[in-house]
């Protein structure tokens, strides 16, 4: 065999062997992250303002799988949540959201399992990012996992677009025929051109108040807070305090007091013994975010703290109203502190943000845009209905 | 060079101002402003009121 042959054929099967192999890696199976959530990923719509039933938040489960299939156990996850991508020319109602991060909490999973509810603000794909390790150290090598969320948008909106697209270009469409079917005034005709220059002068005058009002309300909006449809008020006081001791217990709810829109929020509760003052891990926490305008839950999960009686957790509140971050402290089953379970308590008031001034400008060029298709309509219509008549008179 | 006539001046203008591009103008400066003034404004008073229009309406940002 010549020496091109021997080296060709010794290349190949070297090729073969990387392939095969590479192909033995893929096919073993690896930790996983599986997501599942209620109700399904084909019917979870986004959050939908001054809806008239109560939405319910998303609930979310994440369970870490090991090499085998089988869940994975003592483990800690870090979770990040990533809302959708900005995109200024599909704009969604909360664009100030878009881009940023939802939520971040790490926990103990005993069970590999991590379970909470969260209202998700606006369509798109979210992602989901999955750290998984060990509590105890190197009793598995720990992995990670990005997973994604994919939300369809409300079809009311399409719904209502559709019909907005459609008035628009009536719109349009009834301005070009009129303006369109002007009639050049003849000699000796009687016109009503007084009419005609007072209904543009009103034009005129209506456009430039308009104008006026807006520039204000934006120079205005650019100094001070945006109102919103949440008037500026004091945060309601609670009856259920921030921090109580109880039981031989002492729980504290700490972390900000007022949050952004679009920027997280971070919060911690912190659960000691009341007479050692050391922490105390083996009890179960219920945390519950809720909107206090409209007393939707905005979100939830339910855990154990760690090892030094913490829980720690960054949320974005989304929408610039009023909320109560509520935690409930109780025993846990096989715990042999027993106790009656009790609350702790915190308002937070949080900042709305009006949406940038290009963002809506884009989607008023696309509305603009359609009354001119009308507009281009009406005028093509009239255009040809005057060469007919012109093509009958020669006739 | 002839100067114009304060009447001629007026017609002109009066022509000028009834012509189809700047009635279009108008016409569709009109429809945009009060588009921005229902739905993107964020004048408190009408904010308010379209609240619920801006969140049910697809490419509308509200906040």
């Amino acid at each position: 065999m010549s020496r091109l042959k021997r080296s060709v054929l010794i290349s190949a099967i070297f090729l073969m062997a990387i392939v095969f192999s590479g192909w033995i890696g893929l096919s073993q199976p690896q930790p996983s992250v599986q997501l599942t959530t209620t109700p399904a990923v084909s019917q979870i719509r986004p959050f939908e303002a001054e809806a008239t039933n109560l939405q319910s938040p998303v609930q979310v489960m994440l369970q870490a799988m090991d090499s085998a299939g089988l869940p994975v156990e003592d483990a800690q996850i870090h979770l990040q949540i990533l809302t959708p991508p900005r995109n200024p020319w599909l704009p969604t109602d909360f664009p100030i959201v878009e881009g940023t991060t939802l939520l971040d909490m790490e926990a103990l999973a005993p069970k590999g399992e991590l379970q909470f509810q969260q209202m998700l603000p606006v369509r798109g794909t979210y992602r989901l990012l999955v750290n998984v390790k060990p509590i105890a150290p190197a009793a598995f090598v720990p992995f990670q996992q990005t997973l994604t969320l994919s939300v369809a948008e409300n079809g009311v909106k399409l719904q209502n677009f559709a019909i907005l697209a459609v008035i628009l270009l009536t719109v349009g469409l009834v301005g070009g025929w009129v303006i369109g079917g002007k009639q050049p005034i003849q000699p000796g005709e009687v016109s009503p051109q007084r009419v005609q220059l007072l209904l543009s002068g009103a034009i005129v005058v209506a456009i430039a108040t308009l104008l006026f009002v807006n520039i204000n309300a934006e120079l205005a909006q650019s100094h001070l807070a945006m109102a919103m449809s949440h008037p500026t008020e004091d945060v309601p006081p609670l009856e259920t305090p921030a921090q109580m001791q109880s039981q031989g217990l002492e729980m504290q709810l700490s972390g900000d007091l007022s949050a952004t829109v679009g920027q997280p929020a971070t919060l911690n509760v912190s659960v000691m013994d009341a007479n050692t003052k050391q922490p105390v891990s083996n009890v179960s926490l219920k945390v519950a975010a809720t909107q206090l305008e409209n007393n939707w839950v905005a979100f939830a999960y339910e855990g154990i703290p760690d090892s030094t009686g913490n829980l720690t957790w960054q949320q974005q509140f989304f929408d610039g109203a009023p909320h109560k971050i509520e935690v409930e402290v109780a025993p846990q089953a096989t715990s042999t502190r027993q106790f009656q379970p009790f609350q702790v308590a915190q308002t937070l008031s949080v900042q709305g943000v009006a949406p940038p001034l290009s963002v809506r400008l884009i989607s008023l060029t696309y509305m603009i845009g359609l009354v001119i298709l009308g507009f281009l309509l009406g005028l093509g219509i009239q255009h040809r209905h005057k060469q007919g008549a012109f093509m009958r008179q020669l006739n | 060079m002839t100067a114009q006539s304060p009447s001629s001046i007026q017609q002109q203008v009066t022509r000028w101002t009834l012509s189809v591009p700047v009635q279009s103008a108008l016409y569709v400066s009109l429809c945009g402003l009060i588009l921005w003034t229902v739905y993107f404004t964020t004048y408190p008073a009408v904010h308010d009121r379209v609240h619920s229009l801006r969140h049910h309406t697809a490419l509308v940002s509200c906040h």
